[in-house]
C-alpha cells in the first residue's frame, strides 16, 4: 500500500472557473523526496493544499495510509492534520509573536484546546521545542519576534513548527522561492535531512530544475493542472524541458 | 463634440442595458427639476413674494404643478438630445457622434428631440418596446454608447469644464450654495455688526476664575479637579468594558472570519448593522436615555459612553481583522488547530496591537465626550461647565475650558506616545 495516493483529483475554482487541477492521480512511498515541477500557476500548490484540505477538491480522492482524508469529517481531519507538517513560500509566520510562539503553534493538534487557549503548553512541549530550534540552530532566537528574522531564518522556524508536529509526510510549498540561493539550499538540506534521518516523505514543489534534480528522489511536473511528466529526475533531457516550461525556457543554473 | 468623433477605436460594444438608459434620462429630469426648484425658490426671495397660503410661499397654482413637470421634462429631453448631459456620465454613457459634421450632427439631435416626444414622453413606449435601440435613436440615427475606458481613449477628451455635464455640474453646484445660503440665514453684515456684543463672555474667558479649582463649590458640592477626575474614570470605565465587548464582538463582524456558510454570513451582516446604528446614534442621546434610566449622574454617561464606545471600537476592530495576514491561519489550520485556536494563534496576535492603539485613541474621544454628555445630565465636568453658563459665570467657565484642554492636551500627548511605541 502507497503511503499516499491522489485518485483523479480536480479543483474548479467556482469564481473565475479556473481548471486548477485537471484529473490528476499518483501515489507516493514512504521515505521518498518526491518534487513537484511546473511554472507559477500549473497547480502545485493547489495539489498540496488539497492532500491537507486546506482547499476542498472539486472531486477526487486523497488516501494517506489507506485513510480516505477527502471524505472525513472536520474533527477528524485536523486528528490527521497533526501528522502532515506543512512549509509555506511566504513562511506563514504569525509576525507579531516570538519565535517560541510560532514553533509551539505546530503542537495545537495535540495539546486540548482549553490549555491552548490560556497559551499553557505542558513542559514536553516546550522541551520539544527548544530541540527543534537547536536542530535549525535558533535557539538564541527563542524569544525574539518573528518579524526581526531574516526570510532564511524565518523558514527555519517554519521548518521547526513542522518539526514540533513529528510529521510523517511533509508538504513544503515552494519553500525557497522568496530566499537567495545559498540560503535555498541550507533550508532544502534540513528537509533532506528529515527525509533520511526522520523517514518524513516529503512532497515539495520547487521553481528551479536543478534544485529539482539535486534534491528530489522522484519528479513530477505539472502543466495547467495536468501532469506531464512523473519519473526519475535523470530522465528529463531538454526535449522534456521545453515540453514543461514552454519553449521559450532556458535552463537556470542554482548551485 | 467632434473631437469626440475619434475618441475611441471603435469596437463591438454590449448593448446598453435598460436600466442605465432609464437611469441617466430620470437623473436628468430630476436635476431639472432640483434647478426649477432652486430658481423659483431665489426669485421668490429676491423678487416677489406671494403669500398664497398661510404656510407657505412657494405655493403653485393648481396647474402650476403639471407645467413645471412637463417643462422640466421638455429640457431633459433637450439636454439628452444636444449633448452629453450629467444623467449620461453618471451611468457611463455617451451620444455616439463619429464621422459627421456639424450640420448633420445638429439635424441628428433636432430629430433626437423630437422623436422623444412619441418614443419617451407616452410612459417611454418606445424604450420598452425596443430597449437595445429605442425609437427615438432609430428614427434620428443618434445612438447612445458606453463611455470609452481610458485605455481606449487615442485622443485627449475635451476639458471637463468645457463639456455639458461639466457645466451642469457647475450650474448645480452655484444653485446650490446660493440656495444654501439663504436656507442657512447667513448673513455677513450681522456678524461684523454684532462682533462687539459678546464682549463680556471674552473678558470672563480670558480671565478665568480658578477659586473653585481644588475646593469645592458649595453649591455644586463639587471641584473642578474633582470634577474632572470623575470625568477621567468616566471615560475610562466606558473604554475599558466597551473594548472588552468590541473585542468579542469584532470577531462576529468580520468578514474574513465569517465567511464560508450562511449562517456565518447572516452573523457578520446583522453584528455589523448593529455596530452601524448604535454608532449612528450620538454618545448625548444615550446619555438622555440612560439619564432617565439610570438616574442622573457620571453612572448614565459612563454608560452612554459605553454603548458607543462598542459600536465604534467593534467597528475599528472589525475591519482590522478583516486586513490581516491569511498566511499564518492556513498555517495553524495544516498543523491540526481547531477554528477557535486558528483565531487565537493566528488571528488575535495579529491584532492586538493596533486594538490597543485604536482603544487608547477611543479613551482620548471619550475624555472629551464625557464633558458634553453632561449637558444632559451625565455628570462628570460637563456639570459645573453647564452650571456656570447658565449661571453666566463666564469667568469660572473659561476656568473650566483652560483645565479641559489641558488635561485634553496632555492625554493627546500621552496616547499618541504610546500608540507609536505598540504599532
Amino acid at each position: 500500500m502507497p503511503h499516499l495516493a491522489i485518485d483523479h483529483l480536480t479543483k474548479i475554482y467556482e469564481r473565475g472557473k479556473v481548471l486548477a487541477l485537471d484529473d490528476v492521480s499518483f501515489s507516493v512511498d514512504k521515505g521518498e523526496f518526491l518534487v513537484l515541477i511546473g511554472l507559477s500557476g500549473s497547480g502545485k500548490s493547489t495539489l498540496l493544499r488539497c492532500i491537507n484540505r486546506l482547499i476542498e477538491p472539486t472531486s477526487g480522492r486523497v488516501f494517506l495510509d489507506g485513510t480516505e482524508l477527502t471524505a472525513l469529517p472536520q474533527r477528524e481531519l485536523r486528528r490527521w492534520r497533526r501528522k502532515i507538517g506543512m512549509i509555506f513560500q511566504q513562511f506563514n509566520l504569525v509576525k507579531r509573536s516570538t519565535v517560541l510562539a510560532n514553533v509551539l503553534a505546530g503542537r495545537l493538534g495535540y495539546v486540548p484546546t482549553a490549555r491552548t487557549l490560556l497559551g499553557r503548553f505542558p513542559r514536553e512541549d516546550l522541551e520539544r521545542a527548544r530541540r527543534a530550534l537547536e536542530r535549525v540552530g535558533l535557539l538564541e532566537k527563542m524569544f525574539v519576534r518573528a518579524d526581526q528574522l531574516s526570510g532564511g531564518q524565518q523558514q527555519r522556524v517554519g521548518i521547526a513548527r513542522a518539526l514540533m508536529q513529528e510529521p510523517e509526510l511533509l508538504l513544503a510549498d515552494e519553500p525557497v522561492s522568496a530566499l537567495d540561493p545559498a540560503t535555498s539550499h541550507s533550508i532544502l538540506k534540513y528537509l533532506e535531512q528529515m527525509n533520511r534521518q526522520d523517514g518524513v516523505t516529503v512532497l515539495c514543489a520547487l521553481h528551479f530544475l536543478s534544485l529539482a534534480r539535486r534534491y528530489g528522489t522522484r519528479i513530477i511536473a505539472l502543466k495547467g493542472g495536468r501532469i506531464v511528466f512523473e519519473g526519475s529526475p535523470s530522465e528529463i533531457d531538454d526535449a522534456k524541458f521545453k515540453e514543461i516550461y514552454g519553449e521559450e525556457a532556458e535552463q537556470v543554473e542554482v548551485r | 463634440m467632434e473631437r469626440k468623433q475619434s475618441r475611441s477605436r471603435s469596437a463591438e460594444q454590449p448593448p446598453i442595458p435598460l436600466t442605465a438608459r432609464v437611469l441617466s434620462f430620470f437623473l436628468d429630469w430630476s436635476i431639472w427639476g432640483y434647478i426649477a426648484y432652486g430658481t423659483v425658490y431665489l426669485l421668490n426671495h429676491y423678487w416677489y413674494v406671494a403669500y398664497i397660503d398661510w404656510y407657505g410661499r412657494l405655493t403653485l397654482p393648481w396647474w402650476g404643478w403639471p407645467v413645471v413637470v412637463i417643462a422640466t421634462f421638455e429640457l431633459a429631453l433637450l439636454s439628452h438630445s444636444f449633448g452629453h448631459s450629467l444623467g449620461m456620465r453618471a451611468m457611463g454613457l455617451m451620444p455616439a457622434a463619429e464621422g459627421l459634421d456639424r450640420p448633420a450632427l445638429r439635424k441628428r439631435r433636432l430629430r433626437h428631440f423630437l422623436a422623444s416626444h412619441i418614443s419617451i414622453m407616452p410612459l417611454g413606449i418606445g424604450v420598452w418596446a425596443s430597449p437595445s435601440e429605442p425609437w427615438h435613436e432609430r428614427l434620428s440615427g443618434l445612438r447612445l454608447v458606453r463611455l470609452p475606458q481610458r485605455e481606449e481613449w487615442i485622443t485627449p477628451p475635451p476639458r471637463w469644464y468645457r463639456t455639458e455635464w461639466g457645466i451642469m455640474t457647475l450650474a448645480i453646484l452655484g444653485l446650490t450654495v446660493t440656495l444654501g445660503w439663504h436656507v442657512t440665514g447667513i448673513h455677513l453684515r450681522v456678524l461684523i455688526a454684532g462682533a462687539a456684543r459678546p464682549a463680556r463672555l471674552w473678558q470672563g474667558l480670558t480671565h478665568p476664575d480658578f477659586t473653585f479649582l481644588i475646593y469645592s463649590d458649595p453649591w455644586l458640592n463639587d471641584s473642578i479637579v474633582g470634577a474632572l477626575i470623575e470625568s477621567i474614570f468616566m471615560a475610562l470605565l466606558a473604554t475599558i468594558f466597551g473594548a472588552g465587548i468590541a473585542f468579542v464582538l469584532s470577531f462576529f463582524g468580520a468578514r474574513n472570519i465569517m465567511a464560508g456558510s450562511l449562517p456565518g454570513l447572516i452573523v457578520y451582516g446583522l453584528t455589523r448593522g448593529v455596530f452601524n446604528i448604535f454608532r449612528s446614534i450620538e454618545s448625548i442621546l444615550w446619555a438622555l436615555i440612560f439619564a432617565v434610566w439610570v438616574g442622573w449622574g457620571p453612572f448614565a454617561g459612563t454608560l452612554a459612553l459605553f454603548i458607543h464606545t462598542i459600536a465604534a471600537l467593534g467597528k475599528l476592530y472589525s475591519e482590522q481583522t478583516e486586513h490581516i495576514d491569511p498566511g499564518p491561519l492556513e498555517a495553524i489550520a495544516a498543523t491540526g488547530g481547531s477554528r477557535i485556536e486558528v483565531i487565537r494563534y493566528g488571528v488575535v496576535p495579529q491584532i492586538v496591537p493596533p486594538f490597543l492603539a485604536f482603544t487608547l485613541y477611543r479613551w482620548d474621544i471619550n475624555v472629551r465626550m464625557a464633558t458634553v454628555v453632561a449637558l444632559v445630565g451625565g455628570g462628570g465636568i460637563g456639570r459645573l461647565f453647564f452650571y456656570y453658563k447658565d449661571q453666566l459665570d463666564w469667568a469660572k467657565v473659561g476656568a473650566i475650558i483652560v483645565a479641559i484642554g489641558l488635561v485634553v492636551w496632555l492625554l493627546d500627548y500621552i496616547s499618541g506616545r504610546v500608540r507609536e511605541k505598540i504599532v
